[in-house]
């Protein structure tokens, strides 16, 4: 997607601040500490709200995985809730069958959404674009098909249900049965934070450059070097092993699972949804996302029920694309610009060629290549 | 041998709706280079349509005319509101502002008729008694029919593209944009037209759909069509009418034989099936059975 790029005019106002500097370090602290505060406020809210908050973060995991594939690298996956189906039947399967601790599941559906995420990530090797996107979108809608198929393994039709008692938080919590969302809050909220780590870390340098420079131009990126079979493939990989993660600690939040409900196309739609409001290719997006899917629903709700969720979402999707397509964060990001500029610390000779040849692909491009670390972070 | 025929008669009415529809996203395709997710909901908006009339004692042959005059408008609003402006951007912002259609149009089916399901009138006389006997199978007037006015359709389509002034324009503007413009042709009245079309092929295809079964025409009817005719329309090269007419028959065909003869892979995986055997194709043939090879000057 292009990013509407603003005139870099040298106005008073925007202050500059050094990137690594004493200041912007303790920017990204407040930062920091803002989100913190937020993530505590919110488990201090009632049970419903906890609930509420939790399937916000857990779809903001989810959307976190779809940005990489979709926001960064230029893929639009209509297949994620296969994905997300997946994490949460090994999550399921491996703590209602085999008694697992329900955390450790959680590398397992790393692991394992990682590899399906390689195999579909394959055809990207020779199908691109409209192709691909028809390619996963056979993903969605054979999933839950596939689900039904096996029931023995997944429940099938009836869905598969897990003991609550294999869900309940350990001793040393101190979170007793009645305050047990506020435990999987807790645990949506930390792998939240890990997964945008992972994603901050993947997005900056190198990778995150031959990421954009694929989503921009694949013939301009192989000139300079991308390997793009490899970047294709990886990140479809990671991107489902971080949607497969969500979906296990949504096993875990629901305790009973059901793919003809839970896993369609219409979680694929919604994780895209919550991806162009929150803003494509920004690290705090996925978040913002992920609240606006959640909380969009309920209060609408009011309204008329159920089916005007679909109207107000497809409406919403077609009017953000228009006025706003990077979406919140997007914009948010680019107003900051006009007060505070992250100035990039002179970067290493090798990098600076690279990003040269990268920022002159395209006349439209962004005069401030955003592979300098995420500025946002510390600002919002 | 009766059995066959009558898996095969079936095989070949889904698989000329499957036709048609693919036979409407290839247009689009070609014009515009993106796939219309929502084209199934424009289809389902319009039978919607064409049945409210129905119940008002219209005609069905006079709902079937609106209904596509409805299409027609619907296509060609769209692309000139919401795709021309937007297919410059990307086409990730192109076919996420699809998808946003596709979600509320449908809806939009629900909040207008309702959730429950409806039985259409049919165009062709219906009864139980009104078949042809063919090889001691039965071959319903309704099927019949649908067989003519979908080869009448396409034949009409062909013979628009190949044969007159509008259809050499519309061709022009496929293959490149910017001749096309250059050589004076009036590609966004071009590519609205191609749209409005394409919604129209798609009412007419929904209309004669409906009746074949009662109790069908609901929210859900032309999602899965629409999955199955996309993957014609990738199986026979997303840029070949052609190529998206013998596929769409094909598959309607391979899939009603296979259902009725292999029951462990036919209805509820059919679709997976479909798609897992058509991925397989692109992985060899990207540009699918009759497609052009895409060429990228660099």
């Amino acid at each position: 997607m292009t990013m509407t790029s603003d005139s870099p005019s040298r106005a008073p106002l925007p202050l500059q601040i050094g990137q690594g500097s004493p200041v912007h370090r303790s920017l990204q602290v407040l930062g920091l500490a803002v989100l913190v505060a937020l993530a505590i406020l919110g488990s201090r809210t009632n049970s419903f709200q906890v609930g509420l908050l939790t399937q916000a973060l857990i779809y903001a995991i989810a959307i976190a995985g779809l940005n990489l594939v979709t926001g960064y690298t230029g893929m639009l996956s209509i297949g994620h809730s296969a994905f997300f189906g997946i994490g949460a039947y090994t999550t399921g399967i491996l703590v209602a069958q085999h008694n697992w601790n329900p955390l450790v599941t959680f590398i397992v559906s790393f692991l394992i959404c990682f590899i399906f995420g390689l195999i579909v990530g394959l055809p990207a090797l020779r199908i691109r674009g409209i192709n691909l996107a028809l390619v996963t979108l056979a993903l969605a809608v054979a999933f839950p098909e596939l689900i039904d198929r096996f029931p023995g393994l997944t429940g099938g039709t009836l869905g598969l249900n897990v003991n609550l008692t294999q869900l309940l938080p350990p001793h040393w919590t101190g979170i007793g049965i009645q305050n047990r969302f506020e435990y999987y809050y807790w645990i949506a909220a930390v792998v939240l934070a890990l997964v945008l780590v992972l994603c901050a870390n993947l997005t900056r340098g190198r990778s995150g450059l031959a990421m954009r420079a694929t989503r921009d131009r694949e013939t301009a990126a192989t000139a300079v070097g991308v390997n793009l079979a490899w970047i294709k493939v990886f990140t479809f990989g990671i991107s489902a092993a971080v949607t497969g993660v969500a979906g296990s600690v949504f096993a875990m939040y629901l305790g009973s699972l059901s793919a003809d409900s839970s896993f369609t196309l219409t979680l694929s739609i919604t994780l895209i949804t919550g991806l162009v409001i929150g803003g494509v290719a920004t690290i705090v997006g996925p978040i913002v996302g992920g609240l606006a899917v959640i909380y969009i629903p309920h209060w609408t709700e009011n309204l008329r029920q159920g089916q005007t969720e679909g109207l107000f979402f497809g409406t919403i999707l077609i009017i953000l694309m228009f006025v706003m397509p990077d979406g919140l964060m997007g914009l948010l990001k680019r107003l900051s610009r006009h007060v505070v500029r992250i100035k990039p610390r002179a970067p290493e000779v090798a990098m600076a060629v690279s990003e040269e040849l990268l920022a002159h692909r395209d006349r439209s491009a962004d005069p401030d290549p955003e592979g300098k670390g995420d500025t946002t972070l510390a600002v919002s | 041998m009766q059995l066959f025929l009558e898996y095969l008669f079936a095989g070949i009415s889904n698989g000329a709706i499957y036709a048609a529809l693919a036979l409407a996203l290839v247009m689009v395709f070609r014009g515009t280079g993106t796939i219309n997710f929502a084209q199934g909901e424009m289809a389902l908006f319009t039978t919607y349509i064409a049945w409210g009339l129905t119940t008002k004692n219209v005609p069905v042959v006079l709902c079937l005319l609106i209904a596509t005059a409805a299409g027609f408008v619907l296509g060609a609003v769209t692309e000139r509101v919401l795709i021309r402006p937007i297919e410059r951007k990307s086409l990730l912002a192109t076919l996420i502002v699809l998808l946003g259609l596709f979600l509320a149009l449908n809806s939009l089916d629900g909040i207008l008729w309702g959730n429950q399901n409806y039985t259409m009138p049919s165009l062709f006389p219906n009864a139980v008694s009104s078949f042809i006997t063919v090889g001691g199978a039965r071959l319903y007037w309704a099927n019949l029919g649908l067989w003519i006015v979908v080869a009448v359709l396409v034949g009409a389509m062909f013979q628009l593209f190949n044969h007159t002034r509008l259809g050499l324009h519309m061709r022009a503007t496929a293959s490149n944009r910017e001749s096309a413009s250059l050589s004076g042709i009036p590609v966004g009245r071009i590519l609205m037209l191609g749209w409005g079309f394409s919604a129209a092929i798609g009412a007419i295809a929904g209309v004669l759909l409906t009746p074949l079964s009662p109790d069908s025409l609901g929210v859900g009817e032309m999602f899965p069509i629409l999955i199955q005719a996309s993957a014609a329309a990738l199986f026979g090269g997303l840029d070949s009418p052609g190529g998206a007419v013998i596929a769409g028959l094909l598959m309607g065909v391979v899939e009603a034989l296979l259902s009725g003869y292999v029951p462990a892979i036919g209805g509820q995986l059919q679709e997976a099936i479909a798609f897992v055997a058509i991925v397989l194709v692109l992985l060899v043939r990207p540009q699918g059975l009759f497609g052009s090879k895409e060429v990228e000057r660099v």
